[in-house]
């Protein structure tokens, strides 16, 4: 049988109301409150062993300490799923369950989950880390809440196949993945339908909702070019040739730094690009094409910029996901500041 | 103009005697049938391996898939490439339905080639696993290719064709099971209830990024990368006027099979005169500047509005900077008052968290989703392999990477990798969901 | 300074200032032009992106080049 860990605040945990809120954290075995209604649904096959208390101000006003204790209460227990709340509409509450949540499923690396109401401020800073379910404004709704989460919380550790944020009930996590449309339903049956949907006007859901586009805060102006180290970097795959650092055609998850000290241009046969998302001959006959060292070299020494930086940064941006590409942008800027680069021209295929 | 399409459905394909389809087994004479397979003497060794839906097998390196097909009358298959430049799409085509000619190397991949797997949970990825896969594995003498990772593959992706050809001819003077008629008549000869159906056209964005010919998409066996977006009969598609090229990630692929099966236009020709008044398809590309792709938005838009259309679907064929022009096309549309869906796959990373197109717009508020590129499938050892599992790590695999195979003989890969199995002509029932 | 050809796709990800290139596998080459042409002209939009650098901007911008 799995084991489950419970997670409730003074009040449901039945020691007090706001008089108690100052309860320092502590576990027990069994269940209380909300967690007789949670073990009669998870039983068979899931048993509540332990239920944390803690008070809500105690966990709002120390909230490092409080996740440390109860990291270490729960450090010899043996279980396979920590669940918290329902907290309703509760904003202290709500925290204290998305931040519990989120500690223990890092330190333990098991499912954790939680529910509350999508006016509670806790949803928007803890859904992209944690399963919460959406549940009611107030304890009214508890016998509607817990059966949810415990229906999948029985799923998911038996290993079945979950289904999308919105068919199971929690705030989408930001996570997209492939799935099978159950009836099978072909994309183009699909499309056809959406089509019509559209032009009749009537409601359709688009399957992938358009994102917000990213804002990056502008950097000021460099006042005197002629005093300032620039650097190049690319997403265009040049690398020495037989790509030492065997940074991927596609899908790159590796960046080179490659060092073109006394080099007045890229030289055809000793640069290649190893991009396969384009067709590379220009590229290779002429790799100036792709990264202008002969055009920087010119601007050095006529001293329009001050220096170039002796390293070339190099990646492949195809197939490459925005979250590899802001990785290995952020450790090649971080790179370039300690150097005191203070620009780069950075170009892209 | 009138397109009947003969079925023929296969239930099973064996080896025999004589090439020959019967009570639904088709046999094939092997000799016979690879005596036209090396009729190209860039073919140096080539074997035929049948592979049916469920069994233990994987097949790998797949450069393209071919539809075991016939013309009886009113023209020749893929005109301009294999045979004469005629028009196509009238008159009678017959079809070994539910067969599939795969193009297999028996060595080497690359960047563009795909996996198939018979059974186990990636058979559920593309719907070439639910095909009677007549497997031409061979190798060919193209040897300056064989270490490039970007591969035209040109020997083997015709001998296919040609091989699918020699099949089809068997069942030329029989009579088929069923027949599909597309019959769409020129807008002058529509009937009025017909004419007030809201209007709409299809846009299909072929893979033309390369610049040297041989990787493209051809049209009537032209580089798709050299023309201008172009109005066309939706019978000349599904009668094969459009042939696959040999670049792209293999899961963003249109096979030639699915060219001639897409069923997004299949299904706008059934709901013609019911629910829409079908104006046709724009055959478009996906060129590399952004010159190009604006004029080739510019010019859908323009074929779009003249014909009077009031909605559409754009497929692409692609992701990445390809996005960029089905997104223009999107908006093109959109700005002119045309409704418009768009069918694609998306790159949401490995992890999920990535932004699905590299070019976006709010104008693209109805899309469908036809899987991501980034998935990662782990897949368990098969016992058999069809070609050679080692070109998933060695050739540049657009879904493998050093370390895709296992020591047991499973692997690791990404859904890029797997052949043609975004199917964004919408042939799949794969899609993308939030978690 | 991000130097790209497709502008819509450096805006979109967040790249506040750009240089439009000739084309997405030489963006700074034209095999079509002689090698003096293509120099001029490479010359030519590496200076612009790095006139860009030194240029107040208040909204993703990009700059305009003449060969």
């Amino acid at each position: 049988m799995k084991k489950a860990i419970y997670y409730l605040n003074q009040f449901f945990g039945q020691i007090g109301g706001e008089e108690k809120a100052d309860y320092r954290p502590d576990i027990q075995e069994g269940v209380f409150g909300p967690g007789m209604l949670l073990k009669n649904w998870l039983e068979p096959d899931i048993e509540v062993t332990h239920t944390v208390v803690c008070g809500d101000n105690y966990f709002g006003s120390k909230k490092d300490e409080a996740v440390e204790i109860i990291l270490d209460l729960l450090e010899n227990k043996t279980f396979d799923v920590f669940i918290a709340g329902p907290a309703f509409m509760a904003g202290r509450y709500g925290f204290a369950c998305g931040e519990i949540c989120k500690a223990v499923k890092e330190t333990f690396n098991v499912p954790v989950l939680t529910s509350m109401n999508v006016e509670n401020p806790a949803v928007e800073m803890y859904r992209k880390d944690i399963y919460i379910f959406s549940g009611g404004r107030s304890a009214a709704t508890m016998r509607k809440d817990v059966p949810t989460m415990a229906d999948f919380i029985t799923r998911l550790l038996a290993g079945e196949e979950t289904l999308s944020a919105r068919e199971e009930g929690y705030f989408p996590m930001g996570i997209r993945g492939e799935t099978f449309v159950k009836p099978p339903k072909m994309g183009a049956d699909r499309a056809v339908e959406m089509l019509l949907q559209k032009l009749n006007d009537d409601e359709y859901e688009t399957e992938i909702p358009i994102p917000k586009i990213d804002k990056v805060p502008i950097a000021p102006p460099l006042a005197d070019l002629n005093k300032e180290t620039v650097a190049l970097v690319t997403s265009g795959g040049i690398v020495p040739e037989g790509n030492p650092d065997g940074i991927q055609s596609a899908s790159a998850t590796k960046w080179g730094k490659y060092d073109i000290t006394g080099q007045g241009e890229l030289k055809a046969g000793e640069w290649e690009t190893i991009h396969a998302g384009f067709d590379p001959s220009a590229a290779n006959e002429n790799p100036n094409v792709v990264v202008p060292l002969d055009a920087m070299r010119h601007f050095e020494n006529e001293g329009k910029i001050g220096r170039l930086y002796h390293f070339l940064y190099t990646t492949v941006g195809t197939g490459t996901s925005q979250a590899e590409a802001s990785r290995m942008g952020n450790e090649i800027a971080n790179e370039l500041l300690e150097a005191n680069v203070s620009a780069i021209v950075l170009t892209s295929t | 103009m009138r397109l009947e399409i003969g079925n023929f459905h296969i239930q099973d394909v064996d080896f025999g005697e004589t090439t020959v389809f019967e009570n639904g087994l088709l046999t094939i004479n092997k000799d016979e049938a690879l005596r036209v397979v090396y009729e190209d003497d860039r073919i140096t060794d080539a074997d035929i391996v049948i592979a049916r839906p469920n069994d233990p097998i994987r097949i790998t390196p797949v450069k393209d898939a071919v539809e075991p097909r016939c013309k009886v009358s009113g023209g020749e298959l893929y005109p301009g490439l294999t045979n004469n430049l005629v028009p196509a799409g009238t008159g009678r085509t017959h079809v070994l339905k539910g067969g599939c000619v795969l193009a297999v190397g028996k060595h080497w991949g690359g960047f563009q080639d795909g996996l198939v797997d018979m059974s186990g949970p990636g058979s559920y990825q593309t719907m070439f696993s639910y095909l009677l896969n007549i497997c031409l594995v061979a190798d060919t003498n193209e040897d300056d290719e064989n270490h490039e990772q970007q591969k035209k593959n040109t020997a083997l992706r015709l001998a296919a064709i040609r091989l699918s050809e020699y099949l089809g001819e068997c069942i030329r003077d029989m009579e088929p099971d069923g027949l599909e008629v597309y019959d769409l008549p020129s807008p002058n000869e529509l009937e009025d209830r017909v004419k007030e159906l809201p209007r709409v056209v299809y846009v299909l964005q072929l893979q033309s990024q390369m610049i040297e010919n041989g990787y493209n998409s051809l049209v009537y066996g032209w580089d798709a990368r050299n023309m201008l977006p172009t109005l066309m009969h939706p019978n000349e598609l599904l009668d094969g006027a459009v042939v696959s090229g040999s670049f792209m990630p293999s899961s963003s692929k249109i096979s030639t099979y699915q060219h001639v099966n897409n069923e997004t236009v299949k299904r706008l020709m059934r709901e013609h005169g019911v629910t829409i008044n079908f104006l046709g398809v724009i055959v478009s590309n996906l060129n590399v500047a952004l010159e190009e792709k604006q004029r080739s938005a510019m010019r859908i838009k323009q074929i779009a509005s003249s014909l009077g259309a009031e909605g559409a679907i754009v497929c692409e064929e692609g992701y990445g900077n390809p996005d960029t022009d089905f997104i223009l096309a999107i908006s093109e549309f959109e700005d002119a008052g045309i409704k418009t869906v768009g069918i694609t796959n998306e790159a949401t990373g490995r992890d999920g968290r990535s932004q699905p197109l590299v070019d976006l717009s709010i104008k693209a508020n109805a899309l469908i989703s036809t899987g991501n590129v980034s998935q990662i499938l782990k897949l368990d050892p098969m016992e058999v392999v069809v070609g050679e599992l080692e070109s998933l790590t060695r050739d540049g695999n657009s879904g493998g990477w050093d370390g895709s195979i296992k020591a047991d003989g499973s692997i690791e890969m990404e859904n890029n990798g797997i052949f043609c199995a975004d199917a964004n002509t919408g042939n799949h029932f794969k899609t993308v969901v939030e978690y | 300074m991000q130097m790209a050809n497709i502008v819509t796709i450096a805006k979109t990800v967040g790249a506040n200032r750009i240089v439009q290139t000739v084309s997405i596998p030489h963006p700074l080459g034209d095999p079509n032009l002689t090698e003096e042409e293509q120099w001029n002209l490479r010359r030519h939009r590496v200076g612009v992106a790095l006139d860009g650098l030194m240029q107040e901007i208040e909204e993703p911008s990009i700059f305009d080049v003449t060969i």
